[in-house]
């Protein structure tokens, strides 16, 4: 004997004191911003409100990219592809969407954040990255 | 096994929506204060315990999202999901931890963001075949025990709103305390909105968002890090059959919170406990619970706990002030609820009660309560 | 601070689940008006709903007993909150009565709904009856409801 059982609950969830900023920023500046810790030096994306390896509320706010490298990809069975990038200036990578690489994707490509025309304070605010124009690293 | 000691406690600021904080954030608030009051470094943290329940913030793991907030990034790293024993069973796994002589200084967080999702629905994923088509809920659940309570041990509406006027005002004395009611009266209570009979608005908890942390430390470390450690005497454990039809007379017979005091306090040493506890921080969901807790805890002979709220016995002012902090009924992040009942033990035991500091407090207690019936019973004394 | 930022996502979640043996003979009881529990042969408690331990003496359950569905209240409360009917998908309107029923022949309660909604009406120690759906899928709230007997 199997029952079916469904659950649908909204949830809102607070994107906090560093959160908020960072997308604000995507939202109303196209910028990525980061955070230098003080101590260690590394510069972590997206904008944190400590350093986790040095316990230490920081940290410089830092702008990084829009370019960067591709670190890793992958593609998935419905032809969408995910990207770890490596913003320029960044110590910390991030997951995001790949966008039209298929054909050249490859670890060190050089990619660049394209911004949504439609924002609203989300991680989607950048649509994705694609190839940077003028090609390889 | 090894002394073990609270050594530093740490609290948010608790309310309806921290909607300033996101999880991670909340956490870090709870747990760097625990650090400052320990006054030790992120790197002096051998183990981290997360009590939370997933399900009510509906995302995964919640000690992936805040382990790093909680200095757990690179260290062992386990989490508690017990409903509102959470906290403090969380507590006792940390206990546990630093007793086995393993691990010297462990840090354990609990915490809740209900305003981020939709609890009372979160708690209706019991049973599917059983439980989920007949739900009433947490409130109607507790109402129900309360028609027996009422019935066999003639606990009145107006003694159980007497437990609620003395919590509200309990917390106008905590700075962290979500409700805070200053002139709250039993005739606000009795005139609050009707929840489910007998229980009215002002009877029961509130949800809040809130984090609590503490370190705790072994033996020699303890007495190094604070001039009043207030050491772990006892803690037990108990859990109970899957429905709330199997518990006969729950508020009445309890075997769990009985079970887990006679453990606790043999252990302890503790014959006489409304003499021998200075102070007790109790899990109480609704005022009539409290009530309950009373005679299940050995305060007073069973059917002596209306007597004791209507005594004072339990005010501030009393032989056993029990909830100084304002309890759960003033404050419940679920997950944090139980942490926050240890932290405030210990604080008495430490003299940093502040405002709502139980003069020479040296033994306490702190109880955790769950679901239908889970309990946890921890002794913290100024003595090992 | 920047304006506090809120991130909204839905949980839309549904699972399968496999009922155990017992609760699945008890389910495809109820679609004939057939209630029964599990008797430990240990303490002799009659366990609604049925499960495949005891969870006192840990002995396996499989002695079944007949159940009427008829019992006495234990416990009662009239809820003042609206709730969601899983079944028919609306609501059910506040006041409703909910009771702990102990049916003849069961030791354990069984929460469930009451149709009565007045305070001074209910009382633990009334005896009640089951009120069955004229769809009858194998669930528990096949019962409607429970009348008082008066």
């Amino acid at each position: 004997m199997i029952r079916s059982s469904a659950i649908r609950i909204p949830f809102r969830y607070a994107a906090g004191t560093a959160g908020s900023r960072f997308l604000a920023a995507l939202r109303d500046e196209q910028r990525i911003l980061g955070t230098r810790c003080t101590s260690c030096a590394r510069l972590l994306v997206p904008l944190r409100a400590f350093c986790p390896a040095c316990g230490i509320e920081m940290l410089e706010e830092v702008e990084v990219g829009p370019g960067g490298t591709l670190q890793s990809w992958t593609l998935r069975a419905d032809g969408t592809a995910f990207a770890l990038v490596l913003l320029d200036g960044a110590s910390t990578g991030i997951v995001h969407r790949l966008l039209g690489a298929a054909g050249e994707a490859r670890c060190g490509l050089r990619v660049q954040a394209r911004f949504a025309v439609d924002r609203r304070g989300g991680i989607l605010d950048i649509a994705g990255f694609e190839p940077a124009q003028g090609g390889a690293a | 096994m090894n002394p073990v000691a609270v050594i530093g406690t740490g609290q948010t600021r608790h309310a309806r929506a921290r909607d300033d904080a996101s999880q991670p954030e909340l956490v870090r608030e709870a747990a760097a204060r625990a650090l400052d009051d320990a006054g030790i470094r992120p790197r002096d943290i051998d183990a981290v315990v997360i009590a939370n329940m997933e399900l009510f913030e509906g995302r995964a793991w919640p000690e992936l999202w805040v382990g790093e907030a909680a200095f757990a990034a690179g260290k062992p790293c386990l989490k508690v999901a017990t409903g509102g024993t959470s906290g403090t069973s969380g507590c006792i796994a940390g206990f546990h931890q630093v007793a086995s002589g393993l691990f010297d200084i462990v840090l354990v967080v609990g915490f809740e963001k209900h305003s981020e999702g939709h609890t009372q629905t979160g708690m209706t994923l019991t049973d599917p075949y059983w439980d989920r088509a007949v739900a009433s809920g947490a409130v109607g659940n507790f109402a129900l025990s309360v028609s027996q309570y009422m019935a066999e041990r003639g606990v009145t509406e107006l003694q159980a709103a007497q437990v609620a006027v003395k919590a509200r005002r309990n917390a106008t004395r905590n700075p962290h305390a979500h409700l805070q009611m200053p002139a709250i009266t039993v005739e606000e209570v009795l005139a609050s909105r009707p929840l489910a009979h007998p229980l009215r608005l002002l009877d029961m908890c509130p949800q809040s968002d809130g984090a609590c942390a503490i370190v705790v430390a072994s033996g020699d470390k303890a007495r190094k890090l604070n001039p009043r450690p207030a050491w772990v005497k006892a803690t037990a454990t108990r859990h109970e059959q899957p429905y709330i039809g199997d518990i006969d007379r729950r508020l009445i017979t309890m075997r769990t919170l009985r079970d887990a005091a006679r453990e606790a306090y043999a252990s302890a040493g503790i014959r006489e406990p409304l003499k021998e506890l200075d102070v007790a921080e109790i899990y109480e969901p609704v005022s009539y619970a409290e009530l309950a807790w009373y005679e299940a805890l050995g305060f007073c002979a069973e059917g002596e706990a209306g007597r004791l709220i209507e005594d004072g016995v339990t005010e501030m002012d009393g032989e056993l002030p029990v909830n100084p902090s304002g309890g759960v009924l003033s404050t419940n992040p679920v997950g944090a609820s139980g942490v926050i009942r240890v932290a405030e033990a210990a604080l008495q035991i430490h003299g940093r009660g502040g405002d709502r500091q139980v003069e020479g407090a040296r033994t306490a207690l702190a109880t955790g309560y769950g679901v239908y019936a889970w309990a946890d019973v921890i002794v913290l004394a100024d003595r090992p | 601070m920047s304006e506090p930022i809120l991130v909204p996502i839905e949980m839309d979640q549904s699972w399968r689940y496999a009922a155990t043996a017992a609760m699945a003979r008890f389910c495809e009881g109820l679609k004939e008006c057939r209630i029964e529990a599990l008797r430990c042969e240990g303490c002799g408690r009659r366990y609604l709903p049925p499960r495949p331990v005891c969870g006192n003496c840990h002995l396996l359950l499989r002695d079944w007993v007949p159940v009427r569905d008829e019992g006495r209240l234990a416990a009662w409360t009239v809820v003042h909150v609206p709730i969601l009917d899983a079944r028919s998908g609306r609501t059910r309107e506040a006041p409703y009565g909910m009771g702990l029923i102990r049916l003849d022949g069961a030791d354990t309660t069984l929460n469930h709904y009451v149709a009565e909604h007045d305070p001074s009406r209910l009382a633990i120690g009334l005896r009640v009856r089951a009120v069955w759906r004229e769809r009858l899928e194998g669930a528990i709230d096949d019962i409607l409801h429970f009348e008082v007997l008066r």
